[in-house]
């Protein structure tokens, strides 16, 4: 039981890290962005890059990792979000899909279909603490979720700048008239969620290998954690992330493995009728 | 001396003779003579369906260079199934269209199982590598299997676990697709058989990332042995998780659990004591041809050959082979490719079953480290 819900919490560590990129956007434009899962499989890439194929120290990686997912950033809002802005919002989701499925596919003719391995910081071994293992790759998913929560938070709400992407979301043409640079605003916005997404590609690439295909579940899982905890709230999606974590893999390891996938869109499902503003959240999840 | 002299005289008038009757056979074919393949090249399956690719690019490219098939040139068209059956149907019906004298298809027995009547109305001969047990029980006569399938690998997982490792209390992990699923039965029964009942019976998703949850019921079963049946890129999650949790359990399993591909995103800690039953793979072994396979694939693509690169490399030989002897009309073909026996392959031989089914030679491999090793060989009971 204790292992069940040690190996839930990671995953649903893993699932929150992803949320909080995914909000950053949506608390900056509005728009839920699909491509999420897509943007973290090309931040385990570009660890597979820095660190496997141009060996650089685990530092000099993740620093030039997060400024190639800040400069993907930039060209995703370009591309998905600046030309549409203004249209129906469904019009800017379904381009955030299509852009997805692009991002897949470069990535898989580029590298090929072979998952790659990148390596953890913290090497392969596990701590055992009588009968339970963890290994401390995991340890370090759970300090680095803590420290971008309080990164984020602090970001949004102790800084000019988060106060201007809040403002932004709220109210465009407002923030605007009082001098706010909008797209300037924006597109740090996408910038920041997008390396979030790749902090995210980073810190679960050692377990889970990059693949160009492992970003559309764990993207979709991202949308099931922000709609329980609330779209648009950083804690609700990191306590969403670990309650979705482990009630699918107590699940998983009471009921059947079968039923992982089925109980976290049932819960969707049902926050979404029952509950729309999720745990934490104000009511506006009906717009998603 | 004289009597060699008159050995090489009939073995060079035997060479011309081949040659000649190869030349009248393949009279009857196109030129070019085209051959297509329907393969995953995208999705989550392309790292299997691109070895099929790699295998036939590179037959088709020997042959090409040693002038042909009776001096007809190879024209092969691929086309990307994905992982998608639906798919796989359309791009067989675009292959179709350019009338080729025989398809290759992919490995991923779904495909096969929803191109079958197209296949049937095509009436041209069709070379798998599916692996589910009951493709070739369709009667499409068509069909020609050139890899060994579940039922064999099924048969000798088992028996090797129970006879030779002597295990009591095996586990069985699979994916929870057609293939993991048929194999999974399929083990239980033949478990059943030797009076041993696994201890646990698990699987997981095609596109899960997370196995700790199965892999934390197997050890509290307190299994002797895991049992792995799954695709490179999710076996090689599964044994990382393994060693994240400490356990120490050995694993078995079938190709996958051994491959390159797989052994390239484990350290060796991960990778080591590892064992696997399946379709040989080019690079172990000593034999300099199938070396030479491998090193031309991995020189080329980067990407190591595996055994279904061999079994299309092999198949597109017996195809060559059969074309020489009987031409391009499609029921003398698909009736010689049914008779074929003992043709040499790079690592095997393959003949001909009742069904259609080629291969019966299975090796068995163990991880040392990150380097396999083979172990020896099992033969599907009569061949």
């Amino acid at each position: 039981m204790i292992q069940l819900v040690i190996n839930g919490l990671a995953m649903g560590a893993i699932y929150a890290l992803i949320a909080l990129g995914l909000l950053q956007i949506f608390n900056a434009v509005r728009i839920v962005n699909f491509a999420q899962g897509q943007l973290l499989m090309l931040g385990a890439f570009a660890g597979f890059t820095t660190m496997t194929q141009f060996a650089l120290p685990v530092w000099a990686a993740y620093l030039l990792s997060f400024a190639a997912m800040a400069i993907v950033g930039l060209i995703f809002m370009m591309v998905a979000y600046y030309p549409l802005r203004g249209k129906p919002f469904y019009l800017v989701i379904l381009t955030t899909i299509a852009v997805g499925i692009v991002l897949e596919n470069l990535v898989l003719i580029y590298f090929g279909p072979l998952p790659q391995s990148v390596p953890s910081p913290f090497g392969v071994d596990q701590l055992q603490f009588g009968s339970v293992a963890v290994s401390r790759h995991v340890l370090f998913i759970f300090a680095a979720t803590a420290v971008l929560l309080l990164a984020q938070w602090w970001f949004m709400n102790r800084t000019r700048f988060g106060r201007m992407v809040r403002a932004t979301s709220l109210d465009m043409e407002m923030a605007r008239l009082v001098g706010i640079r909008v797209r300037y605003t924006v597109a740090v916005a996408f910038m920041f969620g997008a390396m979030l997404a790749g902090a995210a590609g980073l810190l679960v690439s050692p377990l889970f290998l990059a693949d160009p295909t492992m970003g559309g579940a764990l993207g979709l899982k991202a949308f099931v954690v922000s709609v329980i905890g609330g779209f648009g709230n950083l804690y609700g999606a990191v306590i969403a992330g670990l309650l979705l974590g482990v009630v699918e893999t107590l699940a998983a390891g009471y009921i059947s493995s079968d039923f992982r996938d089925v109980i976290s869109f049932v819960l969707m499902v049902g926050f979404l009728f029952f509950r729309p503003q999720g745990l934490f959240g104000e009511k506006q999840s009906e717009r998603v | 001396m004289k009597t060699n002299l008159n050995l090489y005289l009939a073995a060079a008038i035997a060479m011309c003779f081949t040659s000649v009757t190869a030349q009248a056979q393949v009279a009857s074919c196109p030129n070019p003579i085209g051959i297509g393949l329907s393969t995953p090249l995208t999705s989550g399956v392309a790292l299997l369906g691109i070895q099929a690719k790699l295998g036939l690019e590179d037959a088709v490219e020997q042959i090409n260079a040693a002038g042909g098939i009776g001096g007809k040139k190879i024209k092969l068209s691929i086309e990307d199934a994905t992982g998608s059956s639906t798919t796989a149907l359309n791009t067989l019906n675009r292959l179709l269209e350019d009338k080729p004298v025989a398809v290759f298809s992919s490995m991923i027995s779904p495909h096969i199982f929803t191109q079958n009547d197209t296949i049937k109305k095509a009436a041209i001969p069709v070379l798998i590598a599916g692996t589910n047990g009951q493709l070739m029980k369709q009667k499409n006569p068509w069909l020609t299997r050139i890899h060994v399938h579940d039922g064999q690998l099924a048969e000798a997982v088992p028996h090797y676990v129970v006879d030779t490792l002597k295990k009591q209390r095996p586990a069985i992990l699979t994916v929870s697709d057609d293939y993991g699923l048929g194999a999974s039965k399929a083990l239980q029964a033949v478990f059943d058989k030797l009076k041993v009942k696994p201890v646990a019976v698990e699987s997981y998703g095609l596109n899960d990332k997370d196995m700790t949850a199965q892999l934390t019921k197997i050890k509290n079963a307190n299994a002797d042995m895991l049992v792995l049946w799954g695709r490179p890129g999710d076996v090689a999650l599964v044994m990382k998780q393994r060693k994240a949790l400490g356990m120490t359990v050995p694993v078995i399993g079938n190709s996958s659990a051994v491959a390159l591909t797989t052994l390239a995103n484990l350290t060796a800690q991960e990778a080591d004591g590892g064992m696997g039953i399946g379709g040989l793979f080019p690079q172990v072994t000593s034999d300099a041809n199938s070396l030479a396979f491998a090193k031309r694939v991995l020189d080329r693509s980067k990407i190591p050959a595996d055994n279904f690169a061999l079994g299309y490399r092999d198949g597109m030989y017996l195809l060559k082979g059969a074309i020489e002897k009987v031409g391009c009309d499609p029921v003398k073909l698909r009736d010689e490719l049914h008779a074929i026996k003992n043709f040499k392959g790079l690592l095997i031989s393959y003949t001909a079953d009742k069904d259609g089914d080629l291969a019966h030679t299975m090796g068995i491999y163990r991880n040392k480290g990150k380097v396999t090793e083979l172990i020896g060989t099992v033969k599907e009971p009569g061949f």
